[in-house]
């Protein structure tokens, strides 16, 4: 950032995440908005902690692509949980497939989606990839929710026969790897989806 | 039967009508800012704005930039005949809500 309000400029790297995440048409108007008001407003009058309110801002176009998804993502999980606690087996087979599916079906879509909407395969990796850590988030919360509600010696010991604690509390973290697979190959997919459509229209 | 209308989304809307030839995104986040008394994400705005085009209540139009922007262009906002019905709407609805009851309403404590 330099000192003068009107040639002061945000992190640089933000305002490409910020470009990256939005459609062709609102590349320009929404980040020259988002500079205008930064250098005429905010600069003046937050000094030192401008950049600060410039990347709230782009975490929060983050946020709206990547939470719904991350939201449905972690509601499969926190329900794997409660059926494995609340009808135990030994044999997962069926179970897991399910959950497996579901999961990848869900982040081809984030990254397809993201990628679809903005023309970028990277857009699809950074989305899917937030999307996954935020639905870590929520699913930690949601489980340990469920336990609080459900604690009981049955409960404990349909956890220990399902993966354990740390299943519960380190899996979903872990989903980064997968997000970053499945974001990128969506993210291609969705990119020349789009390309393959204007030039079809055109 | 027009769209029916959240309160962010009435606020944005009457942002578009009070600024008139000025409603681009900037200007429209400072006065829902200012009418609602508080911090709004320009991703908030922007969202609403999107929709509301996508449902055909405002349309949208690139105008010129200018330097402290980059040379970015601005997008300017109009409300369209289904976003006038849609306030007047709400409007309404608000008023038969309220009618016969006297604003603000005394608490009982």
């Amino acid at each position: 950032m330099t000192s003068h309000p009107s040639s002061a400029s945000p992190p640089a790297w933000a305002e490409a995440l910020l470009r990256l995440l939005l459609a062709p048409k609102d590349r320009d108007s929404v980040s020259g908005d988002l500079l205008e008001q930064y250098r005429d407003a905010i600069v003046p009058t937050r000094g030192a902690t401008a950049d600060a309110w410039y990347l709230r801002q782009v975490a929060s176009f983050l946020w709206r692509r990547a939470w719904p998804w991350a939201l449905i993502f972690s509601g499969a999980f926190v329900m794997r949980n409660a059926y494995d606690w609340l009808v135990p087996t030994t044999d997962f087979h069926v179970r897991s497939q399910v959950t497996t599916y579901f999961a990848i079906g869900t982040l081809l879509l984030v990254g397809f989606g993201a990628a679809w909407r903005s023309g970028s395969a990277l857009a699809g990796i950074v989305v899917t990839v937030v999307a996954s850590q935020i639905a870590a988030v929520f699913s930690v919360v949601g489980s340990s929710v469920l336990l609080a509600i459900l604690k009981s010696p049955e409960i404990d010991r349909a956890i220990a026969g399902s993966g354990g604690i740390d299943e519960v509390y380190l899996l979903p973290f872990m989903m980064i790897v997968p997000a970053v697979i499945l974001g990128t190959v969506a993210g291609v997919a969705g990119k020349l989806g789009r390309r393959a459509l204007s030039r079809g229209n055109s | 039967m027009a769209d029916v209308l959240g309160a962010f989304e009435q606020a944005v809307l009457l942002g578009v009508v009070r600024l008139a030839d000025e409603a681009y995104g900037r200007a429209i986040l400072n006065e829902v800012q200012e009418r609602l008394g508080r911090d709004i994400a320009a991703g908030a705005v922007h969202a609403t704005l999107e929709r509301l085009e996508k449902k055909k209540l405002l349309s949208s139009r690139l105008g010129a930039g200018t330097p402290v922007r980059a040379g970015r262009a601005r997008r300017y906002y109009r409300l369209q005949p289904a976003g006038v019905r849609a306030l007047n709407d709400a409007r309404a609805a608000v008023d038969t809500m309220w009618r016969g009851l006297t604003w603000p309403l005394k608490g009982r404590a």
